[in-house]
């Protein structure tokens, strides 16, 4: 036996000698990056192939589409307003260059929500709360232009195949680790997407101002409701990032400088809205 | 956000204690080892000639968990692949305790080697994906004192 000997062996020898939390960092630094890079790449992919469905698909897969707002029984007053929305969106529409089979289909929603929505298949809803808020027809007109803007670049089919796609991957992605990685791969594939609807606000706004620009003959009145969206909220807002709609404070500066670029003092009067228009909620004072 | 708080605070307590856990736990086999170098072990099948002798079986073995900080990493891990070093000091720490183990059962039977050791890992909670993983090593060989 006192052939053999047990010397001691160095340590580490089993082990990679990388320190544990460099190898944390280096992994979800690039386990992150790359999850973003594959999802702006299919989100991309997706928004560019969406937009090679036709609009009748669009249309029949839209009335599928199961919304309070559609279904709402009108009373007269509302089936008054939703025409008057209606007409107003036409003659938006009109001004739009439109593709001939796309067409817009504005509905009213007595909700008081301060908001207006385009939702597949062309169909537009504009709350009680928006026209509330508005003091003119000019600034009405600046949302609904808006949102029609969104349906002539087809945004909300884009949103949705992105939506559908990205939902997809993440979730076959998240199949291959755990419950963990599940949370985290779903918090960082969200960021891209909201970043790509930002751009999208933007161009329907420009969209918007050149529609009201041909309508009303001056840009006049458009940043209204944005201005009051901007007193609304008292609270901080989150960083430009986090945020769908591009940053309020950019947004009126933006429709300010188109409303001075194509000023014409001896139109600038501003439409007054119908006055069976408003909820009787408000006092109803003569808008003249 | 609240589960991503919980998420993180898991993270660093797994992190803090596992990493405490795994330096004490170090310290103790290499001065164990030094302690019990004394007893040789073989792989070797056959015992040689060595006169009378009486032999025993002997063995060691050892359960140790993961942590939610290395099971993070390793199924970060996972998705690149590469080595798993987060895992690869889990199983050194469970060879070496288990070999130690069995090290200390021949020496208090006065044994002065081990022959034809063996060491077997299985991993316990295999399939379960929620709950925390735990890994056994068990070493075991033959025993032989000189009479």
């Amino acid at each position: 036996m006192s052939a053999y000997e047990n010397p001691q062996i160095p340590e580490g020898i089993n082990v990679s000698p990388t320190h544990p939390l460099k190898d944390f960092a280096l992994l979800l630094g690039g386990v992150s990056a790359l999850i973003v890079v594959a999802v702006l790449a299919l989100s991309f992919a997706a928004g560019y192939l969406v937009r090679f469905v036709p609009f009748e698909q669009e249309r029949a897969l839209a009335s599928s589409i199961d919304a309070d707002w559609l279904k709402q029984s009108h009373s007269a007053d509302d089936k008054r307003r939703e025409q008057y929305l209606q007409a107003l969106g036409r003659q938006l529409a009109a001004a739009m260059d439109l593709p001939a089979e796309m067409q817009i289909t504005v509905h009213y929603s007595s909700d008081d929500t301060v908001n207006a929505m385009a939702t597949l298949g062309g169909n537009i809803v504009v709350f009680q709360g928006l026209i509330d808020t508005v003091d003119s027809e000019n600034a009405l007109a600046m949302v609904l232009a808006h949102e029609i803007a969104h349906v002539r670049h087809r945004h909300p089919i884009v949103a949705m195949g992105r939506g559908f796609t990205v939902m997809l991957a993440l979730s076959a992605l998240s199949g291959v680790g755990d419950g963990m990685i599940q949370q985290w791969v779903g918090s960082m594939g969200m960021l891209p997407m909201l970043a790509f609807s930002r751009e999208q606000e933007e161009a329907a706004d420009a969209d918007a101002l050149q529609a009201l620009l041909r309508v009303y003959g001056h840009a006049g009145g458009a940043a209204t409701f944005f201005e009051h969206v901007a007193e609304q909220s008292a609270l901080p807002e989150p960083p430009a990032l986090l945020n769908t709609h591009p940053d309020t404070d950019a947004r009126i500066a933006r429709i300010r400088d188109f409303e001075q670029a194509h000023i014409r003092p001896d139109e600038l009067a501003l439409k007054p809205l119908p006055d069976f228009v408003k909820s009787d909620k408000t006092d109803g004072t003569d808008p003249d | 956000m609240y589960d991503l708080i919980l998420f993180l605070i898991l993270l660093v307590l797994g992190y803090v204690f596992g990493q405490i856990a795994e330096k004490r736990h170090f310290r103790s086999i290499i001065q164990r080892e030094a302690e019990l170098r004394d007893v040789l072990c073989f792989t070797e099948r056959n015992v040689p000639e060595m006169g009378r002798i009486d032999s025993a079986l002997v063995c060691g073995s050892v359960v140790i968990s993961i942590d939610f900080f290395k099971k993070f990493v390793a199924g970060l891990r996972n998705l690149v692949g590469g080595r798993v070093s987060a895992y690869e000091s889990l199983l050194e720490r469970a060879r070496r305790e288990a070999v130690l183990r069995m090290k200390a059962e021949a020496k208090a039977r006065g044994a002065k080697s081990v022959w034809n050791v063996r060491l077997e890992t299985s991993s316990i909670t295999k399939d379960a994906s929620q709950g925390v993983a735990a890994v056994e090593v068990i070493a075991f060989g033959t025993a032989v004192t000189p009479r």
